[in-house]
């Protein structure tokens, strides 16, 4: 190969030249091509995001996105997830609680015009169940038939009360039946509308997806078609951008809202002009113990396990998590029906705790905390709740071993029940108090803590007549089930953390909910 | 050209011993990606569990998971990711632009910047300037990236307002037609120059950043090939003979220098573009060190291996480049 160097080295200085353009040169606005900025809503993130199909979502950004989109048979309204309300249709329960009649309201209409009709909802249900993704397990064990024109029913085998607190979610988002499966696809596993819903929205929802990318961001605008109040923003960016820089932009009026900031960065936000939104979230922050004697010894006896639950100071965690956290009084979080006080919740009691370790024959040995270390639960790090609990446990003489890991490496130990003792958090699938059965013996959580069904009868017992009670005995009924719990079962409820949403001067109102995070339709 | 043959031959054996290595290496993880990948109930429903290890291909034995993702690496599909179920190839073809546009505007600062200071600090060896500028490129060195960024970030846009904030467009502007997936060219190409400078505007902080510290190492590298050119009798010469100082010092000693320089130059942009993970998270940039971060994170063991390739191609390709270069800069390179 022959170069020739005087070329080579002209060809060189040019590239070297543009490329130092580019990289030197400054100047511009910043706000140059299309796009209207008098209408336009920034929101930061930190995104979670896999998909914008909404019956395949099951993540926080995902529903955020799928809330915009789609509409849902039932809803709630604000932040209130106590009582459903309609969506696009009304629902009748049976006293059985076991079928559910939903009639269709006139007048809503898909982005394109056409109207929604019960075919479209009969569809997007069965699809949900059909392409066996992460919200499939929602309507497990419901069968969805058309009934009339306007008419379906969801009849479940046994009595589902709490149907009516899982319409809502927005994985069960109503699709364009028509569009897709003109694009492929279908309610069984071979569907395949999954990279058409990710270029193009087919709901009737205030939005209409205008790019979606699930790394950056995704880019919505009005849905002409939509049957409610027009959204006070014709546009908006959804951004996924890191905690540092999400307060920084809101701070400067780069962003207008900002969803992810964690409880030390609201903190030095004190004093700024921003407005900061700071409830207690859905998710609930838990130690759990194993009971499993071929797991440990120590950690399935019973005077240990008392010692540990009198030995943490709960008031002192939640302080440490930031305004708006809060303690639940059992594992349901203070925002659904049939959650305990947190007064009722077990209580620090040092000299107790001391009175049960010395019971438990407890010798000092070393016993080892495993979590994850590289999430964050509503921005709070799973770290600095078990370094408290590690320096708590240790005035009434327990020594702990903390034992983080990557979240992919501790899911494989914690979801089969061999971690010793464990610091997870539970975000509730559905905003009703029979999600939070799991934490019985035998069940999905139960069984991760080493407490297979039979272990605690009175506690099953319990939990079979929560999940059996109706109207306004449900309460009463998991509140019994969970005093229980709190007594004698594997688990620590120690906190929910806050949800805090930071918001630029020019945002007047901004609604939050526990299920779909925050309505970007509502922000004013 | 046999020359450039050979090399490109080695590079193609060792693209091969990277699509091994990488495969092995990914699936030593002790970790179950079905975890990582389905939610707390899905992941306790045999059902969906077997349709993703199904639809993933883990159900199939690791030899013939190798070859089947060896057959499919070679017809340009690097399979489909298990968090976002979309094509690797796609999600790669969208981030790795980010961070050739990032790397490249790093690498042009350092070059010029880096190399010129390091002959300038050889040339006035031992005198104040020197001293000055070998403190200064240790402390390029030194300095935390992730704070650096932070710091530049918040003084700049946040304090001092003259840059913009994170991303590669303002917020509400709208990206260019992917040609080349630069905005900087892609906008050039649409004719679309308020998009290009927008996009210039926003490139500066983050590749100044990642400059800091390659012009610290370029410095210090080209100032010691420098000198040592700087003692050679043949430069000497050229001085005793009367040549123009600019003309011993540029077509004498720089370019003797340049051979341990290209070196550290290819390996720096190498480490640019596999290295930029804690920039892009502070500008949002969404390049491959952000991608490659997530896939790890989550387990995705299809992006892993596909930016496994990347980085490994980027490297190989790098290290191509820097052998034929040194074979158009010193001639007995390529007669060896």
């Amino acid at each position: 190969m022959k170069f020739s160097r005087k070329s080579a080295a002209t060809a060189g200085l040019v590239v070297a030249a543009a490329l130092a353009l580019s990289g030197c040169a400054g100047g511009g606005n910043g706000a140059a091509g299309g796009g209207d900025a008098g209408k336009s809503l920034v929101v930061d993130a930190s995104f979670d995001l896999k998909t914008a199909d909404p019956n395949r979502q099951y993540e926080t950004t995902g529903s955020i996105v799928a809330k915009a989109l789609y509409q849902t048979l039932l809803t709630f309204e604000g932040n209130d997830v106590t009582k459903p309300v309609d969506g696009l249709a009304s629902y009748t329960m049976n006293p059985e609680n076991t079928v559910m009649t939903l009639t269709l309201k006139p007048g809503a209409k898909f982005s394109d015009g056409s109207p929604v009709t019960v075919d479209d909802a009969v569809f997007s249900l069965t699809r949900v169940q059909g392409v066996k993704g992460n919200p499939s397990f929602l309507l497990d064990g419901v069968t969805v038939a058309k009934t009339g024109d306007d008419t379906l029913t969801l009849t479940s085998a046994e009595p589902n009360p709490a149907l009516p607190f899982i319409l809502p979610n927005p994985a069960l988002s109503v699709v364009n039946k028509k569009v897709v499966e003109a694009n492929g696809g279908s309610d069984t596993e071979s569907d395949k509308a999954e990279a058409f819903l990710n270029k193009t929205s087919a709901g009737s929802g205030p939005y209409k997806l205008e790019s979606f990318d699930a790394a950056k961001q995704v880019v919505l605008t009005a849905n002409p078609e939509y049957n409610g109040p027009r959204p006070a923003y014709s546009r908006v960016v959804l951004r996924n951008v890191a905690g540092p820089t999400q307060k920084l932009n809101v701070e400067k009026g780069e962003s207008q809202v900002a969803l992810d900031l964690n409880p030390d960065q609201v903190a030095e936000l004190a004093g700024s002009k921003v407005k900061i939104t700071s409830d207690p979230s859905r998710y609930m922050i838990f130690l759990l113990l194993n009971q499993n004697k071929d797991v440990s010894q120590i950690t399935s006896n019973p005077d240990f396990l008392k010692a540990v639950k009198l030995g943490i100071d709960y008031d002192k965690i939640v302080k440490m998590a930031g305004k708006g956290s809060v303690r639940p009084g059992g594992p349901i979080p203070s925002l659904f029906v049939g959650a305990v006080d947190a007064k009722q919740g077990n209580q620090r009691d040092v000299e107790a705790a001391k009175a049960a370790l010395k019971a438990s024959g407890y010798n000092g040995e070393k016993v080892t905390l495993n979590f994850p270390n590289d999430i964050t639960v509503q921005g709070l790090s799973l770290q600095n709740v078990a370094e408290a609990v590690q320096a708590q446990l240790k005035d009434v003489g327990i020594d702990i071993n903390l034992a983080p890991a990557p979240v992919a490496t501790e899911l494989d130990a914690y979801r089969n029940g061999t971690e010793t003792v464990g610091l997870w958090y539970w975000g509730p699938d559905f905003p009703d108090a029979s999600n939070y059965l799991v934490f019985s013996p035998g069940e999905l959580v139960g069984l991760r803590a080493g407490w297979p069904a039979g272990a605690d009868p009175k506690v099953t017992e319990l939990a079979n007549a929560a999940k059996a009670a109706t109207g306004d005995a449900r309460a009463a009924a998991y509140e019994a089930w969970q005093k229980e719990l709190n007594a004698s079962g594997p688990f620590v409820p120690l906190l929910q953390p806050a949800q805090s949403i930071v918001t630029a001067p020019s945002i007047t109102s901004v609604t939050t909910n526990p299920v779909w995070t925050v309505d970007l339709a509502l922000i004013k | 050209m046999r020359y450039v043959a050979i090399r490109l031959g080695l590079s193609v054996l060792l693209m091969f011993g990277v699509t091994v290595v990488t495969f092995i290496l990914t699936n030593l993880v002790p970790a179950d990606p079905v975890q990582a990948a389905l939610g707390e109930q899905a992941a306790a429903d045999p059902s969906i569990v077997a349709k993703f290890r199904a639809d993933n291909g883990l159900d199939q034995p690791l030899v013939a998971q190798y070859f089947t993702y060896l057959n499919n690496v070679l017809h340009g599909n690097f399979g489909v990711s298990t968090q976002t179920r979309m094509p690797v190839a796609d999600e790669l073809a969208s981030a790795v632009p980010a961070t050739i546009e990032l790397a490249l505007a790093a690498i042009v600062f350092s070059t010029l910047i880096g190399i010129g200071l390091g002959l300038w600090a050889a040339l006035k060896q031992r005198t104040i300037i020197d001293q000055v500028i070998r403190v200064v490129s240790l402390i390029g060195l030194s300095w935390p990236t992730f704070w650096l960024a932070l710091v530049v970030y918040y003084v700049f846009f946040f304090v001092l307002g003259v840059f913009p904030g994170s991303g590669r467009l303002d917020p509400v502007s709208i990206a260019p037609p992917q040609v080349t997936g630069l905005y900087t060219v892609d906008s050039l190409i649409a004719g679309q120059w308020g998009t290009f400078w927008d996009a210039v505007y926003h490139l500066v902080l983050p590749a100044s950043v990642l400059a800091l510290y390659t012009i610290g190492l370029l410095t210090r590298f080209a100032r010691s090939a420098v000198l040592e050119v700087l003692d050679l009798d043949y430069v000497k010469a050229a001085t005793a003979k009367g040549l123009p100082r600019r003309t011993v010092v540029f077509g004498y000693v720089l370019r003797g220098a340049l051979v341990p320089i290209i070196t550290v130059l290819g390996l720096a942009f190498g480490a640019l573009l596999s290295g930029t993970v804690l920039v892009e998270k502070v500008y949002s940039w969404h390049g491959l060190g952000e991608y490659s971060f997530a896939a790890a994170t989550k387990l995705d063991l299809p992006a892993i291996m596909g930016v496994g390739l990347i980085v490994g191609f980027v490297y190989i390709g790098l290290n191509f480049l820097v052998d034929v270069l040194y074979g158009v800069i010193d001639p007995r390179v390529r007669v060896a």
